[in-house]
């Protein structure tokens, strides 16, 4: 066991390391009037995009920093971060900042895990492996409206659901409008994101090196030890980017949920967004300005994690 | 220059062009268009309004008409002493401002009255007139129709006609060749005592009522009678004619249409060329400059115009233009001095040349200071200057003349702008800016209309503005909840500025100031309130001056009466009983909610009794009935006079106590503004020029005016002085002299509510107590229901009335969804 992970470690280490370019040296010679003339016609064609990022992306950042530091944008009196501690102790934002944790914890990981069982199923010769693929897709093919008209049939107190469960004599429940709420939007999210995910998974297993499984197989290597140590580190990458396109999209789940309950759901799926979106409604930016601030720290830490989390793991296959 | 030095030249230039190109490429990127409104051109012309008053002795003017640079209106008065009514006709001329009594004799007969319904001006430049006449048996002779010369002679006339037995055969041909033979003899004037004494001959005969319209051309210069022309036959019908439009076309044919939608047509003698009977609703007829006659009805796709086609006696085909077309329900059309048409839409005015069939803007009535629901009548004078005959509608109605020159914006002076901002233009308010704009040297006020055509966009347009800077400086805060701008700073405390003008606050009702400050600090004014309240039977609810909502649905369930409120729905309901009520369900400092409390759920069981929708159609007795028979309870109403009170308090057969609205204090009587109220921009730029506006409107002057016109307005003065002298107009007593000379009391006016009508006299002192006690119980102000928990009340409460949800059911989700607003909103 222990020669069998030895080895595909060191197959892995080598298969993909690069070629090292043989040593150049650099001269320290002036630049060329050519190379000069080269960089400023780089940074000339460079430039439209530079300033269209640093005017919507940059400018609008430093404009949510400041407000966030001012007491409104009317007087713009600088409060330091009295708006984060408002922000903070107010209760729809503990409420709407917990919902969003729950609900990423929950649903992030089970669209990853979900996916990736779901593209690794189909690696191998089932039938109806194409109708499957597609079945799992069409999800990415329906306008938002018509996924909340769907979910309003299933999940309305007059809905599918209960007409089924009234069938067993189950009374009527009010999914969206009760505990139940949460796990509806959980069905939702990973019903609209599975199928992506899962394309993603099976283009990463595709590209993993037939030799190595070969070898391991060879080896009598067992399928769980095939999977964790060499599916895995050759997923890690595709694990990280799945895992953060999720987590961004778990955001995003707020769109479903305002067009099916509007701007004041049930307190259980009271996302971040909903926040937000009702404080700029009520001209509020100085605290939908600290509440985005808060809410890309914590982005930030989770994403950092996860690439500590992909280093990790992926760091036999990266070298 | 060598080779090398013209290579490097054209480097250079492609460098530059490079550079440029890269420039224009990044402006474009970046959207910097910014500013549409700073780079708009500035205004070439304005229209300067020249105003001129006149001296009219008029009530209202009926009709008018432009020939020339000439305008000829036919007007009435009433005598309230003897109690009979006068006609006038004037000639005004706007290029002299001199105004003329436009000699033409109104009174062909003895008995007859008349009256003119429209008027054109044909081809040869004289008045054509629909006249308007009835006779009515046993009716006195009535002299107010007659000039005073022929006043006195008629009465020796009468005299002559008591006494003689020899009686003129009441024969309508005589009567018409009677007419006729003035006609010819174009003797108007001297003519009138022959004509009369022959009617009067005619009087004594007994006759039953008879009414029939007659076209009348007269000339303009000295206002000859040149013909008069029976067409009671043409018109289809017996008896009474309204004509609704009148148009003239090239060959003089007389285009009317009547209230029923049907058009004729008749030749300039006044035989019928045809008549259609239109499906629709016909909104305008008028001439245009290719000598047709046009007629507006409504289409599938909105108003269609089509000219009057006299030989297939049909109408054309349609006339495409957007402007007359489509969804221009409200407009007015005049005739331009080139014959074009002119078309008053309300606010702007525009010309359309039939010919070309181009359409030009002209003006827009606010800009040129003029208040567009004043205008009456508008045309254009023959050196290109517009005329608009203006009427202040009031007790007595104040008619004045405003003619608009286009000057090149070099020639005017040009003022420091203010904005004032509004979701959509009140009346009132309308008046107030143009009112400033008139008479203040240093700045001017220019309107904003936010939510004309989109409330939503509108206000999220007005936030985007404030927070991006370019906020205006007066906000007319009627239409929107000011408490949201006003804990975002976005007002300026007006306190201050009231002291530094040395306004007394003690001065004015200090409880209508106390329920707009927000933190001690006033961001708004209110320049007239009424109050908005709920009455009801005193015997049914006792001696009280207010309640609590258990109070309330006790007394309904208790009072054992048809129906709570009359007319009143589920929404109705929840508006009394909770949106006007928040505060006893939202505690804002504890944030806690009572949405799943008992008594909110009384109010879901309370509601459910009620119709989702009030049908209208169902044959019922009216409010008045219902109360008198106990059959109500409740009347959501306001107090906005005190005539208003006596109405209320009539209509209740004196048993009334003005309640309000249900609140743990049990104070529950509102403060409503009734013609706007306004709040400064704490960024605004022209802070002393919008406070001069604001200080205008709580101004002794302003303040007083209100008083003046409160026997018609709408809403108390909040000026302690003005309110007074509401009050004490509210108790003058108006007389008439009956046929003895001695001095009678008579109804000040009359009020009606649903199936109750009252003559109001003057004020007692304790019904004007009354009021003034209804008035000093309002603290609070009334705030306009918080869409989001409406949205949520509605729509949670829907599947518990249709019984699929239980009463406790829905108020924990109502309380779970509205805990969750008052948590951000605090």
């Amino acid at each position: 066991m222990r020669s069998l992970k030895k080895d595909v470690a060191e197959k892995i280490k080598n298969a993909d390391k690069p070629v090292k370019a043989s040593a150049k040296k650099r001269t320290e010679s002036k630049m060329t009037a050519s190379k000069r003339r080269g960089t400023g016609i780089s940074w000339l064609y460079l430039s439209p995009s530079l300033a269209g990022v640093l005017l919507f992306f940059v400018l609008p950042f430093f404009v949510v920093v400041f407000y966030s530091l001012v007491d409104n944008p009317i007087n713009m009196e600088f409060v330091f971060f009295e708006n984060f501690v408002r922000v903070f102790k107010n209760a729809a934002f503990q409420q709407a900042a917990g919902n969003t944790l729950k609900f990423s914890l929950v649903a992030v990981p089970l669209a990853v895990i979900l996916s990736l069982l779901l593209a690794m199923m189909l690696e191998y010769k089932i039938p109806l492996k194409s109708q499957f693929r597609t079945f799992f897709l069409s999800p990415m093919m329906v306008p938002i409206a018509s996924v909340v008209l769907i979910w309003q049939v299933l999940f309305h107190y007059n809905g599918l659901s209960n007409e089924i469960l009234g069938l067993f004599g189950v009374a009527k429940i009010d999914f969206l409008k009760s505990s139940y709420a949460q796990v509806v939007i959980i069905i939702l999210f990973l019903w609209k994101n599975l199928g992506y995910n899962m394309i993603l998974f099976m283009a990463a297993l595709s590209s993993i090196p037939k030799d190595l499984l070969e070898v391991a197989v060879l080896e009598s290597a067992k399928p769980f030890q095939i999977f964790w140590y060499i599916k895995l580190r050759y997923l890690s990458s595709t694990i990280l980017f799945v895992t953060i396109m999720s987590l961004i999209n778990s955001f995003k789940v707020f769109r479903e949920i305002y067009l099916l309950t509007g701007n004041y759901p049930y307190d259980t799926i009271y996302m971040m967004q909903h926040f937000m979106n009702n404080a700029f409604g009520q001209l509020d930016y100085q605290r939908l300005s600290a509440a985005a601030i808060m809410m890309s720290a914590v982005m930030v830490v989770l994403i950092g994690i996860l690439f500590l989390a992909e280093n990790h793991f992926g760091k036999d296959v990266e070298g | 220059m060598s080779r090398e030095a013209c290579k490097r030249m054209k480097k250079q230039i492609k460098k530059a062009l490079f550079g440029a190109l890269t420039i224009v490429a990044l402006i474009g990127l970046t959207g910097c268009g910014k500013g549409s409104e700073d780079t708009a051109p500035a205004r070439e012309f304005y229209y300067v309004p020249t105003y001129q008053d006149i001296d009219l002795e008029v009530d209202y003017i009926q009709k008018s008409v432009a020939a020339g640079d000439n305008v000829y209106m036919f007007g009435s008065k009433w005598n309230h002493e003897t109690g009979q009514g006068k006609d006038f006709m004037y000639c005004y001329q706007p290029v002299t401002g001199e105004l003329q009594d436009f000699p033409i004799e109104m009174q062909t007969e003895k008995g007859v009255n008349m009256s003119i319904q429209q008027m054109a001006v044909n081809s040869k430049g004289n008045i054509v007139m629909m006249v308007n006449k009835y006779q009515i048996p046993d009716m006195t002779y009535t002299e107010d129709i007659l000039t005073e010369e022929a006043v006195e002679e008629t009465v020796a006339e009468e005299t002559v006609a008591e006494t003689s037995e020899a009686v003129v055969i009441a024969d309508e041909s005589v009567t018409e060749t009677a007419v006729s033979e003035i006609t010819e003899e174009a003797e108007a004037t001297t003519e009138s005592v022959e004509v009369v004494t022959e009617s009067a001959a005619d009087y004594a005969q007994p006759m039953e009522y008879r009414e029939w319209v007659e076209l009348w051309e007269v000339t303009t210069t000295d206002a000859t009678v040149l013909s008069v022309t029976d067409i009671q036959d043409a018109l289809e019908t017996e008896g009474g004619f309204w004509a609704q439009y009148m148009a003239l076309d090239g060959q003089d044919n007389v285009y009317f249409c009547d209230g029923n939608n049907k058009v004729f047509v008749l030749d300039s003698k006044g035989d019928k060329l045809f008549s259609k009977q239109v499906d629709t609703w016909i909104n305008g007829l008028f001439a245009g400059n290719d000598g047709k006659v046009y007629v507006k009805t409504d289409g599938e796709g909105g108003m269609v115009v089509r000219p009057v086609d006299v030989q297939a006696g049909n109408f054309g085909e349609a006339v495409e233009n957007e402007g007359l077309s489509g969804n221009s329900y409200n407009q007015r059309y005049y005739m331009g001095s080139d014959g074009t048409l002119l078309v008053n839409d309300e606010s702007r005015v525009f010309s359309f040349d039939f010919v070309t069939g181009v359409k030009n803007d002209l003006f827009a009535w606010l800009d040129a200071d003029v208040n567009s629901e004043s205008v009456q009548e508008m045309g254009q004078l023959s050196d290109g200057r517009y005329w608009a005959l203006l009427c202040e509608y009031s007790e007595n109605n104040d008619y004045s003349f405003v003619v608009l020159k286009k000057t090149p914006a070099a020639e005017v002076t040009v003022k420091e702008e203010i904005e004032f901002a509004t979701m959509w233009l009140d009346q009132r308010v309308r008046k107030n800016v143009i009112d400033f704009n008139k008479t203040n040297e240093k700045y001017r006020i220019t309107v904003k209309e936010y939510g004309s055509t989109d409330y939503e966009a509108g206000k999220t347009q007005l936030n985007n503005d404030i927070t991006g800077g370019n906020g205006p400086d007066i906000i007319d805060v009627s239409q929107i909840d000011y408490n949201v701008y006003a804990a975002k700073g976005v007002f300026e405390d007006l306190y201050p500025y009231m002291e530094k003008s040395g306004i007394n606050k003690a001065d004015y009702l200090e409880n209508v100031f106390k329920a707009y400050e927000t933190g001690g600090k006033l961001y708004v004014i209110v320049p007239q309130f009424y109050v908005s309240t709920a009455a009801a039977k005193a015997s049914l609810v006792g001696d009280v001056t207010g309640w609590n909502l258990t109070e309330m649905l006790d007394v309904a369930e208790k009072s054992n009466v048809e129906a709570v409120m009359p007319y009143a729905t589920r929404d109705t309901v929840f508006y009394y009983c909770v949106y006007n009520n928040l505060d006893d369900f939202i505690n804002w400092e504890t944030g806690e909610c009572a949405f799943n409390s008992d008594e909110f759920i009384q109010v879901l069981e309370f509601a459910k009794g009620f119709p989702e929708e009030w049908d209208y159609n169902q044959q019922e007795e009216g409010t008045h009935a219902k109360i008198m028979n106990n059959k109500i309870l409740l009347l959501q109403t306001s107090v906005s006079s005190v005539q208003e009170y006596q109405m209320m308090k009539g209509m209740f057969g004196g048993d009334v106590a003005f309640v309000g609205f249900p609140n743990q204090e049990r104070k529950g009587n509102l403060i409503q503004p009734s013609n706007g109220s306004v709040a400064i921009s704490a960024k605004s730029k022209h802070k002393d020029g919008a406070w001069e506006f604001v200080s205008g409107l709580i101004s002794e002057e302003y303040q007083s005016g209100i008083a003046g016109e409160n026997g018609m307005g709408w809403g108390f003065p909040i000026k302690q002085s003005a309110l007074e002298k509401v009050f004490e107009k509210a108790m003058t007593p108006e007389y008439y002299k009956d046929e003895n000379g001695k001095q009678v009391e008579q109804p000040k006016t009359s009020w009606g509510y649903d199936d109750f009508n009252i003559d109001i006299y003057a004020a007692k002192q304790e019904e004007v107590d009354a009021v003034k006690a209804i008035i000093a119980s309002a603290e609070k102000a009334y705030s306009p229901s918080n869409e989001e928990l409406t949205k949520i009340v509605n729509e949670e409460a829907a599947p518990f009335f249709k019984d699929q949800k239980s009463a406790k059911e829905t108020a924990d989700i109502i309380q779970n969804r509205v805990q969750i607003y008052v948590n951000e909103n605090r």
